[in-house]
């Protein structure tokens, strides 16, 4: 094993202990996570920045947006959804509602 | 083949100077790129990254609005400066970003503090 | 820092503000949080039934906050635009 690190870097993942939430997230970096997003917006994708206001990269972002429409005639609720794929997308973290390590991510 | 040990200290300089703000930074790599900056207002912004501040407000040169039959509010504008906290999502040039050094940088910079 | 307002400094410019209106006018200050100082100012309420309405307010601070986008207009340009046969729905707030 190495017993000498250069000064500042990280430690190995295996090692880091989860003291606060944002802990979490670094352990997803290059992982697909999944965002909710506030009005109802949802995003899956690979992990690749974070800054603790939650700001992110994420690669192959699929984005999810839910409407509920309402059926005139029988007042039914319908949920519409519209998916659009981008390929390397910044998310600003004041839109963030959680996030969700690739564990429970499908 | 550079060493690791080389490249570990290229990298250490790059995160020095990322500390606490890795975004600003990593714009700061895109300018010149074009980009689309999507609002809150759901209008989307198209155009060539001018220059970003530390709040990541963003000016933009050779802007078009996506859709400017229904805003014509921006006609005639070729540059534009938009409140970072008026962004939801910025489309950015997939290859002009570098996954792997944003990786190892954002592994940091939340270490670092 | 620079955030890149002072070029359009004595410029005329079109604000949109976070409730979707629209001012335009000579930016003749701000600070960092883009408070501006805007003179000569007029806002232009879009309608999808009638051309463009310009209500003259003359000199205007803007608080930062309900900022969203600065444009630098093209003042030969946009006087050459008739706003009279311009029809658009108005734009959307923007949700924080």
């Amino acid at each position: 094993m190495v017993t000498k690190m250069p000064e500042g870097e990280a430690e190995p993942v295996s090692l880091v202990t989860i003291k606060e939430p944002v802990d979490l997230i670094r352990l997803s970096v290059d992982e697909r996570i999944y965002v909710k997003m506030r009005h109802d917006r949802e995003l899956r994708g690979r992990l690749h920045a974070f800054d603790q206001h939650l700001n992110m990269v994420l690669g192959e972002a699929e984005e999810t947006i839910t409407t509920i429409e309402v059926d005139e005639e029988t007042f039914e609720e319908v949920y519409k959804t519209t998916k659009r794929t981008i390929p390397m997308l910044f998310v600003r973290g004041d839109g963030v509602i959680l996030v969700s390590p690739p564990s429970t991510t499908s | 083949m550079v060493p690791t040990y080389c490249k570990f200290v290229i990298f250490n300089k790059i995160v020095r100077l990322t500390s606490k703000m890795l975004f600003y930074s990593f714009f700061k790599t895109l300018v010149g790129h074009e980009i689309i900056v999507e609002l809150k207002n759901d209008i989307c912004v198209t155009g060539r990254l001018h220059s970003v501040d530390q709040f990541l407000n963003i000016k933009l040169i050779e802007v078009c609005v996506s859709d400017p039959e229904k805003y014509p509010y921006m006609n005639y504008i070729s540059e534009s400066f938009i409140r970072g906290s008026v962004v939801r999502y910025v489309q950015l040039p997939v290859n002009s970003v570098d996954s792997q050094l944003l990786q190892d940088a954002a592994r940091k910079e939340i270490t670092i503090r | 820092m620079s955030s890149g307002l002072e070029s359009y400094v004595n410029h005329t410019v079109s604000i949109i503000t976070s409730d979707g209106r629209n001012f335009v006018g000579t930016l003749k200050g701000f600070d960092q949080t883009i408070n501006i100082i805007l003179d000569d100012s007029h806002e232009r309420v879009y309608s999808p039934n009638q051309g463009v309405e310009q209500i003259i307010l003359g000199l205007h601070l803007i608080r930062g906050d309900n900022v969203a986008i600065i444009g630098e207009v093209d003042e030969t340009m946009d006087s050459s635009i008739d706003l009279s046969a311009i029809r658009a729905e108005p734009i959307g707030s923007v949700v924080f």
